[in-house]
């Protein structure tokens, strides 16, 4: 580490990109209303909106966690010739305009999508408008991102472990279970961090596909976005915390992530 | 050698976040399908004076529940539409109540509203016209009930050239946008004047007719076949004359159009 090896033009460009970055973020630090701080969280139905984004985000990252993670590993061992035309389909939502993820959710399931009219007229239950639409939305946006990051980890293993373990006759679970899993840990944590991040942080695919219900699937995103109509200083302090979930991520990840990339 | 556990780190993991999903849901009163709990759709317009009635009307019986949707009228009936769960529907315009029409029965001409152009206290403009010179001014989409009207009045008014620089989403967000000082003037209606009468001030267009909207009010018929009483009831108190004195207050126009 020596930043004297810093040409001064890098340097410029370097100090200009910090600032495009810290400067909104800092604002909005001084935009916080601290004296009605807490009052702007507890009133209009905030703290209903931070809950239910919580529970709604941890509960789409576990299952991303359990469906992306063997996602990864599949993509990683299978046949390349498939997995080329599945990668960039799996991965797609990573780069998708939320407007068009909320449009493809909608196609699919409401009440006269592809898969939704036929459940609806089975059973009269519809996926959008409810809880179950927010947790799903998440799994569409999460289990993207988890994949990309666990793939990369699992495919930087070292291939003499496995094949050693492999002439020791370990089975395909033990293979995954007992050989990748332990190597790629830090990978997959960064993984997940960052599709939780993701997940919490979705906003315009939720509103399109689930709406806007306090107590059902007004997300903490969509009660900052109403909030800037008719109280911006809630608008604000609801922010606040995002930012602080933001960074505090990558302060957790700074370790797993340079051990992810040192092998 | 490591422990078993050590070992499933990863089911671990998955383990504990369900564990705390579920903790935090369970902390979550259920609204979805208590029947004491009622749905309501309403126009943004209305959002100051309903959020205020909805929590007075809880804290006078408890266990009651007002959860109201605001937005654009228009958003919300192809909502309501696409199966949204609704008990209530008030919308800012009778084309939105129509849009709604398979889900809500009995709508109601309800309050009206008027839209004017809305500047800063302190603003120089104090003509329709103005808006030629170098004004940056914002509407509502021309979906939007609060756009419809603008095309209207400005149409009636005649002699306005330019354009805004934004055509918004919703009333609300068009108010906002106004009173953070993103623009110079902005077509909002009348009660978003009245509601911030410290920081603006309304011009009105000469047809006031033409700047009108026809607010109303509709049940929903999933509601009546559920027979929920507290959606019945709520809807009767939105309409009573005491909510509608209230509303008047606030800058709607109680009678109906000619």
């Amino acid at each position: 580490m020596n930043s004297k090896r810093v040409d001064p033009l890098s340097r410029i460009f370097a100090y200009l990109a910090i600032c495009i970055i810290a400067l909104p973020i800092l604002a909005l630090v001084i935009k916080v209303p601290w004296s009605t701080f807490f009052s702007g969280l507890t009133s209009g139905g905030s703290f209903t909106a931070v809950k239910l984004s919580i529970w709604t985000s941890l509960l789409s990252a576990a299952i991303s966690l359990v469906l992306g993670v063997p996602l990864a590993w599949w993509l990683v061992k299978s046949n390349p010739k498939v997995t080329r035309f599945i990668r960039p389909l799996v991965l797609a939502p990573i780069a998708l305009p939320p407007t068009v993820a909320g449009l493809a959710l909608l196609g699919l399931l409401s009440r006269n999508g592809v898969l939704g009219s036929y459940i609806y007229q089975h059973t009269g239950w519809q996926m959008p408008f409810t809880t179950t639409a927010v947790v799903f939305t998440g799994l569409f946006i999460g289990i993207p991102f988890l994949v990309l990051i666990a793939e990369s980890t699992f495919a930087q293993l070292p291939e003499e472990i496995e094949d050693a373990a492999v002439v020791d006759r370990v089975s395909q679970s033990q293979l995954l279970r007992l050989i990748a899993l332990p190597q790629a840990r830090d990978g997959i944590t960064t993984g997940l961090l960052l599709a939780w991040a993701r997940i919490l942080g979705e906003f315009g695919a939720t509103m399109m596909f689930a709406g806007s219900m306090p107590g059902i699937t007004q997300t903490w995103t969509i009660q900052i976005y109403q909030q800037l109509d008719v109280s911006p200083d809630t608008a604000y302090a609801l922010s606040f915390f995002m930012v602080v979930i933001a960074m505090g991520i990558f302060v957790l990840i700074r370790n797993p992530l340079k051990d992810a990339f040192r092998r | 050698m490591k422990s078993i556990y050590q070992r499933l780190w990863l089911a671990r993991a998955a383990l504990s976040l369900f564990f705390l999903s579920f903790t935090i849901s369970a902390m979550q009163p259920a609204t979805a399908v208590d029947s004491k709990s009622v749905n309501v759709f309403a126009a943004s317009s209305l959002q100051v004076q309903y959020s205020a009635l909805a929590k007075k009307f809880e804290a006078a019986r408890p266990g009651v529940k007002i959860n109201i949707s605001f937005g654009s009228s228009t958003t919300l009936a192809s909502q309501i539409v696409a199966g949204a769960p609704v008990d209530i529907f008030v919308s800012a315009d009778q084309a939105s109540m129509a849009a709604a029409k398979s889900e809500i029965t009995n709508p109601t001409d309800y309050v009206i509203n008027q839209v004017v152009l809305a500047v800063p206290n302190n603003s120089q403009l104090t003509k329709i016209s103005g808006l030629n010179g170098n004004v940056k001014w914002i509407q509502c989409a021309h979906t939007a009930p609060c756009g419809i009207a603008a095309d209207r009045a400005l149409a009636a008014e005649g002699g306005v050239k330019g354009s805004p620089v934004s055509y918004e989403a919703s009333a609300s967000s068009t108010l906002a946008k106004l009173l953070a000082g993103a623009v110079d003037a902005a077509i909002i209606f009348k009660t978003d004047v009245v509601a911030n009468k410290s920081k603006l001030r309304a011009i009105e267009f000469a047809d006031s007719q033409a700047a009108s909207s026809q607010y109303q009010i509709g049940i929903a018929k999933s509601a009546i076949a559920k027979k929920n009483r507290w959606a019945n009831i709520f809807f009767l108190y939105l309409k009573s004359s005491d909510i509608r004195k209230a509303l008047s207050k606030a800058g709607f126009q109680v009678d109906s159009l000619k």
